[in-house]
């Protein structure tokens, strides 16, 4: 499923230096269980409901093509199983109760989005950020995009959490000014628990990506009871540390946002359990990178 | 440059503050949170003040002799004020502008031109006071003895006719002197009371230096400082004119850098001082800005006016004035203390987009870049121009009601470009209108309320014998006269809803449509959302943004088609000034959505929730989109989250989108809110427990405890909705 995209926002500050704007590709191959953009997961489009934006009108009914939607006791009962996304209720949805989340986009139409804010993105030394989701796994939708980039000499970056093969780092690398690498455990097992899947592969790409030829944030989410422990931080270090290219390790804290998007999406918010962050946590860890020679920034 | 005050002034900074503090709440106390503008630094006065004008017309007090003779004797017996914690004396607690009865005199009647303005909802400017900008260096340079002198000179020498209001000028020189000494007098009576050494010297040099600016020309930094704060107090107290101040840093310098050089001051008293001169009115200023050859304006004391606001932390409208040269340390002072202190100032104007601007009206740059900050959304070049700026303004969305209905009226076949017909037809005619009103305005304004003390204080006036009002006897150089447009997204996203709708997706049929409308979608509220959900004005490269665009052209071409019939300048802006709720209300429902009676759009901006996500870049584009380009602004109102500000880098981020938005887009000014949603929100709820939370409402901040209702939901709309 290519051109599939979520959101496009103008005015992005914390993906990579400068004004950028971000384009958010859907579909992730990792299920994290702290992902705050549940949205972006599924290949394919999905139904955001919000009920209490619901005003009743029955616009939804009368088009949906699969009956998902009927009167059950005089209240508005959606069948998320029978949908397929196909957005015919969302697109009669004024009040915005039903919206879908992710649709096909040509690269032009992206573009011009991308184009509008050109004199932000000179002043600032910003540029265009394709994140996700994973863009990786939409490549050659993400080349055509990067290509057109390049065209108008636009700063790019992408934000990726490596879990692809390696040939299709190699393809997109001539045309990525920044790699946004996310790193998120070193434990294997845990990595397995938490995000549905190995790192080997992850840590392999990284470890041949910076080999000098591309620049890379490492980004790595802070989440209580997964990865804030020393030990943890200490051997990301130890990874990160002989590599060349590792511009910059940035240190995200982990946030209670994204509640509402689980609930619209019918899905479990699995987050509840993780505790709250530690400032000072955080901090000590920003001191492992920096003493391990890395240039270090903590959200 | 980091300034450490010293404990002597940090703790009158801090005094100064907390009285602000306690005014303001007994300002709520006695009148409720009603406040719709800017509360001009009014001082709630304990005792009884009577004051009996002397009415010269059966409605109040009209024309320069009466006015001047009134004004004197309300100075004379105005209540003397001195704050034992500022170093500048004198309080506004009374206007003569509130005892001079009716503002326009009727003599000149204009009841017919009120009739057919009023069908477009048109802010005429008749009879609206100041909004032009006096020069301070006059004062400086003759002092009010030789500004009597100047008014004796010309007196003698100019048509014995004018005498009357050359009278008129006397009387307010002698009355503002008079309010001096009665402070240099309350002063020496302070010192001569005062046991403590160091507050016995405090008034002892206040009296010393009120006697003498009261004749003289100032020879301090102290002494300059208290005649600037003389002059706004005194003409606050006529017609609240003094909020119009311009280049503090520049005209303020030569004395800071004499005493400087002297040895005769520190920077912590020169931050003190401005601080005492900032409470006094919340009035309009500008440090930074280029000279003709580019180079930067800005100086150390452009620093340290800077400093004295962030001292304060009081509603102020201090802006900085932003082009390529400007010195970067300014821009991020000015950046990192708006986040800090989250209280809207300072705000910042452009050089590129305003000059550029000025110069299409035929003017040489060497001029443009003398008109500085003056008001809510205005420049003005101090002492020559006279512009009635943010006075006149046209509610495009009531010349779309007009528009519509008048083509449904003549035709069974409406469409979205008759309708477009239509409204040109209809601006230009109300813009014909408005220009008719800012004649009339200019001919007998002069008789209603002449802007005597401000007269002193500019070039023309004394010397030509008339009333800077007096356009017809070209008393000032330059008439300049500004006509704002107000609603411009309604009316641009309710085209694009009619277009894209009705037309082109057949949503919703005209007939339905006009129904729905007239009944202010009762019953339809899944029609006016579809409307409402059609792409909007700001949401970037929409149908509602070429409207937007093709509305200013229009607006532009009307009031820029050449002179007026009497050969005046028009210099078209958007702007709404807190007018966005009247405008409102006598407007019906809008097929973008709007509920009849509802706000307008907020000057240039698009409606609250124009993008689901909003972005600063797409509320810059979309307004520098609109520019009227002939030096008038056309602002940029910006609310953004405190997080920005926090992260690191955040401010040099900031400092790029300003020097984008102004060097390279030509924006004209940008008004800010730093503000966070929750606090917002809470603080709407419960006013009394936020008394210190200041907002910038719109081209002026106040406490927002203090706005009524109406004011304060508008600004939550547009944190919790905007961008």
């Amino acid at each position: 499923m290519d051109n599939l995209i979520f959101d496009i926002q103008q005015f992005s500050v914390h993906d990579g230096p400068g004004i950028r704007t971000t384009v958010f590709f859907k579909g992730c191959n990792l299920r994290c269980a702290w992902c705050h953009n549940p949205e972006s997961i599924s290949p394919d489009p999905v139904l955001q409901l919000y009920p209490h934006k619901c005003i009743h009108c029955g616009k939804c009914i009368e088009v949906c093509p699969h009956n998902c939607n009927i009167i059950v006791d005089g209240e508005l009962s959606y069948r998320r199983e029978l949908c397929d996304g196909c957005g015919e209720c969302a697109r009669v949805c004024y009040a915005q109760s039903r919206q879908i989340a992710g649709r096909r986009w040509d690269a032009d139409e992206i573009m011009k989005i991308v184009e509008r804010d050109l004199h932000f993105y000179k002043s600032s030394g910003g540029g265009v950020t394709f994140s996700g989701g994973e863009p990786m796994l939409q490549h050659e939708f993400l080349l055509s995009l990067l290509e057109k980039c390049k065209e108008i000499g636009l700063h790019t970056a992408v934000d990726t959490a490596g879990n692809v093969l390696f040939e299709r780092f190699e393809q997109v690398r001539p045309l990525v000014d920044l790699f946004l690498y996310d790193l998120k455990v070193m434990d294997d097992e845990v990595h397995k628990r938490f995000t549905g899947v190995s790192n080997r592969l992850i840590i392999e790409n990284l470890k041949r990506l910076a080999d000098g030829r591309s620049d890379i944030y490492i980004r790595i989410p802070v989440i209580p009871g997964v990865n804030d422990n020393m030990d943890n931080m200490r051997k990301s270090a130890d990874l990160l540390s002989p590599l060349s290219g590792i511009k910059l390790v940035e240190l995200l804290p982990f946030h209670f946002l994204g509640e509402a998007k689980y609930k619209s999406l019918g899905m479990e918010y699995p987050i509840r359990e993780f505790g709250p962050l530690s400032k000072v946590k955080t901090a000590q860890f920003a001191v492992v990178f920096s003493e391990a020679g890395l240039k270090v920034k903590a959200h | 440059m980091v300034l450490l005050m010293n404990e002597y002034y940090s703790a009158k900074i801090e005094a100064i503050r907390n009285l602000k503090l306690k005014q303001t709440e007994e300002k709520i106390r006695r009148n409720g949170r009603t406040l719709n503008g800017d509360d001009k630094g009014l001082i709630p006065y304990e005792g009884t003040f009577t004051f009996k004008p002397e009415y010269n017309h059966p409605k109040g007090i009209m024309g320069p002799e009466a006015c001047g003779r009134n004004y004197r004797r309300l100075l004379e017996s105005h209540p003397v004020y001195i704050d034992p914690s500022n170093a500048l004396p004198g309080g506004w607690m009374f206007s003569f502008s509130s005892y001079k009865g009716a503002l326009w005199n009727d003599n000149y009647s204009y009841d017919k031109l009120a009739e057919e303005q009023k069908v477009y909802d048109i802010i005429s400017g008749i009879g609206a006071c100041h909004h032009f900008m006096a020069d301070m260096k006059i004062g400086f340079q003759l002092g009010l003895g030789g500004i009597l002198n100047k008014i004796h000179h010309y007196r003698d020498i100019n048509d014995p006719a004018r005498r009357p209001f050359y009278n008129a000028l006397e009387d307010c020189v002698l009355g503002i002197q008079n309010i001096i000494l009665r402070h240099a007098d309350e002063a020496e009576r302070l010192a001569e009371n005062e046991s403590d050494p160091d507050q016995k010297l405090f008034y002892s040099r206040m009296a010393d230096s009120c006697r003498w600016i009261a004749s003289n020309p100032p020879r301090s930094f102290y002494e300059a400082i208290m005649f600037t704060s003389w002059f706004i107090l005194t003409l606050d107290m006529y017609n609240g004119a003094g909020a119009a101040v311009g280049e503090i840093d520049q005209f303020l310098y030569p004395y800071y850098e004499k005493d400087k050089s002297l040895g005769l001051i520190t920077d912590d008293e020169v931050v003190y001082l401005a601080v005492c001169l900032f409470v006094k009115d919340n009035f309009y200023s500008q440090i930074g800005g280029c000279r003709i050859d580019g180079s930067d304006k800005t100086n150390e004391l452009s620093f340290l006016i800077l400093e004295a606001t962030h001292q304060l932390k009081i509603p102020t409208s201090l802006c900085v004035r932003v082009h390529e040269q400007l010195n970067p340390e300014l821009l991020y002072r000015a950046v990192k203390y708006m986040f800090e202190d989250k209280n809207g100032t300072p705000s910042f104007i452009g050089d590129k987009g305003l000059n550029e601007g000025f110069v299409r009206n035929g003017y040489p740059m060497e001029l443009a870049v003398t008109r500085a900050r003056a008001g809510c959304h205005w420049v003005n070049i101090p002492g020559r121009e006279y512009t009635l700026n943010d006075c006149v303004k046209i509610n495009f969305v009531k010349v779309f009601e007009v528009a519509l209905h008048d083509m449904l009226e003549n035709t069974n076949e409406p469409s979205a470009d008759l309708l477009w017909d239509y409204f040109k037809r209809h601006l230009a005619r109300a813009v014909d209108l408005t220009i008719e009103g800012i004649e009339f305005h200019l001919k007998y304004m002069e008789e209603s309320f002449p802007e005597l003390p401000m007269d002193l204080f500019c070039y023309g006036p004394i010397e030509k014998g008339y009333d800077a009002t007096n356009g017809f006897k070209r008393a000032m150089e330059y008439y300049n006269m500004c006509i704002d447009g107000s609603g411009l997204a309604v009316v641009a996203d309710s085209f694009a809803a009619i277009r894209q709708r009705v037309e082109e997706q057949g949503l919703i049929s005209w007939q339905k449509l006009i129904e729905v409308l007239e009944n202010d979608f009762e019953g339809s509220e899944d029609n006016r959302l579809m409307l409402r959900s059609n792409p909007r004005y700001g949401s970037g490269g929409s149908l509602a943004d070429e409207y937007a665009v093709e509305i200013v052209r229009h607006f532009v071409f009307c009031c820029k088609k050449g002179p007026t019939p009497s050969g005046f300048v028009i210099i078209p802006g958007l702007f709404s000034w807190s007018n966005t709720i009247g405008m409102g209300k006598v407007c019906k429902a809008t097929p973008d959505g709007r509920h009849t009676g509802a706000p307008i759009s907020h000057g240039a901006n698009p409606t609250p929730g124009f993008r689901e996500a909003g972005a600063l870049t797409a509320l810059a584009n979309a307004v520098a989109s609109v520019q009227c380009g002939y030096g008038n602004t056309v602002p940029v109102q910006i609310e953004v989250d405190p997080k920005l500000g926090a992260d690191e880098g955040g401010i040099e981020i900031f400092m790029e989108f300003i020097k984008t938005y102004f060097n390279t887009m030509k924006g004209t000014l940008m008004n800010l809110n730093i503000i966070n949603k929750d606090t917002i929100l809470a603080a709407h709820e419960n006013p009394e427990d936020f008394p210190d939370l200041i907002v910038r409402v719109t081209g002026f901040s106040a406490y927002f405890a203090a706005l009524s209702r109406d004011f304060r939901q508008l600004v939550v709309d547009r944190i919790i909705e905007g961008a």
